[in-house]
């Protein structure tokens, strides 16, 4: 519990009109996009500068108490999600584009700009900021930066790290780093910028970042592939890859997200397919033209049952924000969707697609399986009910067994959702007690109080 | 469990299901949709934000409080969330349904109660005394007394609502209902007939765009059947948490139209189409459930029922004048239709049509809401007439008196050129008497 003397603290440092303190609204400020997770925090502050971040720290600090970010919370792993109570963070009215600079090809934002917003004010300048995560439309940057969240674009372009240049934070002791710059090049000691880049705030609060941006491709082609065997979809991946064509965009669904997603957006995608695959190809006007046709080549050669092309670039988004919605669509089957983020060497994508085939089936559930194919990056998701124990108990079976073999093969438990509270466990397996020890040295030496999002990422000595 | 209802601190007459709170996986699509949120940037003010408070008043973590009353209330109900939904929540719906727990478990004072119930039980459902109740605010306007009272700036001294309302009235006209015959008929090769559901505020303030309705209609080859025993579609007892009342209308008023042998039931108002193609639900308790479908199948908007039958184009005027569309919350959210109104518009000869940024953007009306937060209204509006002015056309079309209202209002407020058009209006300029 926070102490009055704690609240009159906060007040007098920013205004009462900054702070949240009634039920009805901390009752919906302790949850994200996370299946099942919800905390109540003990008050709420709603930033406009870094020095009110560095007003609250000096307060957490002083009382010891929780400090857990957060943004438009459309995480999936819990990551600001207020497991101790304390206080929540909100730096969504931090949310100005303080530059756009056309000579160095970067732009600085505040913490809580909308990453749409930032694609569009950049792409009316002729410019591109290429990660796209499945909620850019509300998410926002600090959030994207916090875990490293990836997007459809990932498999050609990169995730939010290769985009981040400058990062402005203010860390657990109240002091204020810059980190990075505008410079193309920076050896200058430890890359501390790199090791905040999915820290989900358990290092500090980022309050201004400045990011990379990059002139858009020249024009791209769009293409639908169905197949009667999700196996062979996971083939034509590999093989795609294996000649050497890099797609911004390869993104599968299997067939019971095909049916949700058409459900929502009727668009025409093929119900009765077992899966299909969505690729974009982009770049020199020549360039698409020769890789459009080796696709089509590759495409028909590993047997895939139909090929369509969008037909313009309308056509195109529509199919992309149609994917886009994938997870939300999987939950109109549902009350509960529980999702992952298994991402394996894309050799293995095949395989992967066996055994998720195997495992529903042990485990009798109702799955639903997107994600970015290209990159091996899945989402098997199950569709289930938080109700009924015993279903829930074998969706964690499931997870468990499919993890176990994602790690054999030397994939992550994590492509692109971050560890959060959700995935804590399987990150001690894939890391091992070695790598949690470093990781909880670092979190000591940023941030030896312990105040900053506690209980994130790795289990803590006292849990 | 599904057919389990959780209740926890609602009553058990008209609360949301739990199965509908729940659906909600809480992804955070419709917060950049959502008017209220992108006014207040506050959590419980934004559709997510508000299922979560009624799921934890169904699972007993909060009362049934006054912030649940505001909530119930501030939302605009204008559905863009439902629309941006991929999970399939209804989250306008469930605070609709709120507010029928408002009056169970806040209730007003006695006062505000009586003057309610006189409104919504008595006047609204009986057209006649409707129209009786309109002729003072004729007179009001035709002995310059509006004249008097504007200039004097008197209502300047009330609440801010009743300066709107006044600022808001149109030019009257006498009530239409009881001037239109039971049966306008076809012109030119008959295609079918219609029935006429005119709505109050149709009727009412606008009778003369309800007149051209049914002259597009008459023009277009349909027979125009207009019952006069129909009542208020139902949706201000709906809005105001009277679902109740809202039931005996519909069964009237659905029984009524279900006996006449026509093709379709065509409103012009997308306020009474939303809420007579949700007749179906508000009555799903009934057994009849293949005339309740039929009743909903048979309902259809003027431009969708327009468009789905074609428009005869031979024999319009040309009108030579840029247009641009605002969406009806209650058209393109409530029912989906967003293309068919455009494709009216554009296949209307001489007319230069111009998108405006977000159409689908509510225009602060939303039934009361307008009256009730005169700011919020306004800010909501201001958003609206910037999009309108940067296409720079001479006509703001839509499709709902409640915009209409408001929209007419902001415009003349703002001192801005555009005149505001019903759709039938617009297709009226270019149909020949």
């Amino acid at each position: 519990m926070i102490t009055q003397s704690a609240v009159e603290q906060l007040e007098q440092a920013l205004g009462k009109d900054k702070l949240i303190t009634a039920k009805e609204d901390l009752l919906v400020l302790g949850y994200d996009s996370t299946p099942g997770l919800h905390a109540m925090p003990d008050l709420v502050v709603y930033p406009t500068s870094t020095q009110d971040v560095i007003k609250v720290v000096e307060v957490a600090r002083g009382h010891n108490i929780p400090l857990t970010p957060r943004g438009s919370a459309t995480g999936l792993s819990g990551g600001s999600i207020p497991i101790n109570g304390g206080i929540v963070i909100c730096l969504t009215k931090m949310n100005r584009i303080l530059e756009i600079d056309e000579e160095n090809l970067t732009a600085t934002c505040e913490a809580g700009v909308v990453t749409l917003d930032l694609f569009n004010a950049v792409a009316e300048k002729g410019l591109f900021y290429p990660p796209d995560p499945g909620s850019q439309k509300i998410s926002t940057l600090a959030g994207n930066v916090m875990e490293d969240a990836g997007g459809l674009r990932g498999l050609k372009y990169g995730v939010t790290r290769d985009y981040v240049m400058a990062l402005t934070c203010v860390l657990a002791d109240g002091s204020l780093i810059s980190t990075g710059g505008k410079s193309v090049k920076d050896v200058a000691g430890y890359a501390f910028k790199d090791l905040l880049v999915g820290s989900e705030g358990t290092l500090g609060i980022i309050t201004e970042i400045t990011v990379k941006l990059i002139p858009p491709p020249q024009t791209k082609q769009t293409f639908l592939a169905y197949f009667d065997n999700i196996r062979t979809a996971g083939e034509a991946v590999s093989k795609i890859i294996a000649a050497k064509i890099i797609p911004s965009t390869m993104e599968i669904m299997d067939k019971a997200t095909i049916n949700c997603v058409e459900d929502y957006a009727g668009i025409g995608l093929p119900r009765q397919m077992a899966a299909l695959l969505l690729i974009e190809v982009d770049g020199h006007p020549a360039v698409v033209a020769e890789e459009a046709e080796a696709l089509k080549a590759i495409l028909e050669q590993v047997g895939s049952a139909e090929v369509h092309q969008a037909k313009d670039a309308q056509d195109a988004m529509k199919l992309a924000e149609a994917r886009r919605t994938a997870l939300s669509a999987l939950a109109r089957v549902s009350p509960t969707t529980l999702l992952e983020d298994a991402t394996v060497p894309r050799s293995k994508l095949a395989d992967t697609f066996t055994l998720i085939e195997q495992l529903t089936e042990k485990y009798q559930l109702t799955v639903g399986t997107f994600g970015h194919a290209g990159d091996g990056n899945l989402h098997p998701t199950v569709l289930c009910d938080e109700r009924n124990e015993d279903e829930m108990k074998r969706a964690h079976a499931f997870y468990d067994e499919l993890y176990e073999q994602v790690l054999a093969w030397g994939g992550t438990v994590s492509g692109e959702h971050g560890i959060g509270i959700a995935k804590k466990g399987y990150l001690a397996k894939q890391i091992g007690p070695g790598g949690v020890a470093v990781m909880r040295r670092i979190k000591s030496a940023f941030d030896p109080q312990g105040i900053m999002n506690p209980g994130k990422i790795f289990v803590s000595e006292q849990e | 469990m599904s057919d389990q209802q959780l209740l926890g601190n609602f009553t058990d007459q008209d609360a949301p299901a739990y199965e509908d709170v729940l659906q909600c996986m809480r992804c955070g699509f419709c917060l950049p949709t959502c008017p209220t949120f992108a006014l207040t940037g506050r959590e419980r003010s934004s559709p997510r934000g508000r299922v979560a408070l009624a799921r934890a008043v169904a699972e007993g973590r909060l009362d049934f409080n006054l912030a649940m009353k505001e909530e119930a209330f501030f939302c605009l109900d204008c559905r863009a969330c439902t629309s941006a939904c991929p999970s399939g929540v209804k989250a306008g719906e469930v605070m609709e349904i709120c507010r029928a727990q408002v009056h169970q478990q806040l209730p007003a004072p006695k006062w505000q109660g009586t003057l309610r119930n006189l409104v919504l039980k008595k006047m609204v459902p009986n057209p006649d005394l409707m129209e009786t109740s309109m002729l003072p605010a004729r007179l009001y306007q035709k002995l310059g007394i509006q004249w008097l009272v504007r200039n004097s700036k008197i209502l300047k001294l009330g609440p801010a609502w009743i300066d709107k309302a006044e600022g808001m009235l149109p030019a009257l006209h006498p009530p239409l209902r009881p001037q239109l015959p039971d049966l306008s008929p076809a012109k030119g090769e008959k295609r079918g007939t219609v029935a006429f559901f005119l709505g109050c505020v149709m009727t009412l303030l606008y009778p003369e765009v309800s007149r051209q309705t049914v002259k597009v209609l008459n023009h277009q080859g349909f027979d125009v059947i207009t019952p006069k025993q129909q009542k208020c579609c139902g949706a201000p007892h709906l809005t105001e948490g009277d679902r109740d009342t809202t039931r005996e209308i519909a069964a009237f008023n659905l029984d009524l139209f279900l006996d006449l042998d026509v093709d379709a039931i065509v409103t012009d108002c997308a306020g009474c189409g939303a809420a007579l193609k949700e007749y179906e639900e508000i009555l799903a308790e009934r057994a009849d459930h293949e005339r309740l479908h039929l009743f909903h199948q048979k309902i259809k908007d003027i431009s969708e029922f327009l468009f789905t039958q074609g428009i005869r184009t031979e024999g319009l005027k040309p009108v030579e004048k840029s247009v641009t569309y605002h969406e009806p919350c209650h058209l393109c959210h409530a029912q989906g239709i967003s293309k068919q109104p455009r494709e009216l518009i554009r296949s209307i000869p001489g007319v230069e049509f111009r998108e405006m940024k977000e159409a689908s953007w509510c225009c602060g009306s939303a039934a009361t809401f307008s009256l009730k937060f005169t700011d919020e209204s306004q800010k909501i509006l201001d958003r609206k007439l910037e999009n309108v002015r940067k296409t720079g056309a001479e006509i703001l079309v839509t499709g709902n008196p409640g915009c209409h209202l408001q929209l007419a209002w902001g415009l003349q407020q703002a001192q801005m050129p555009q005149s505001v058009l019903h759709i039938t209006e617009l297709l009226g300029l270019a149909t020949p008497d």
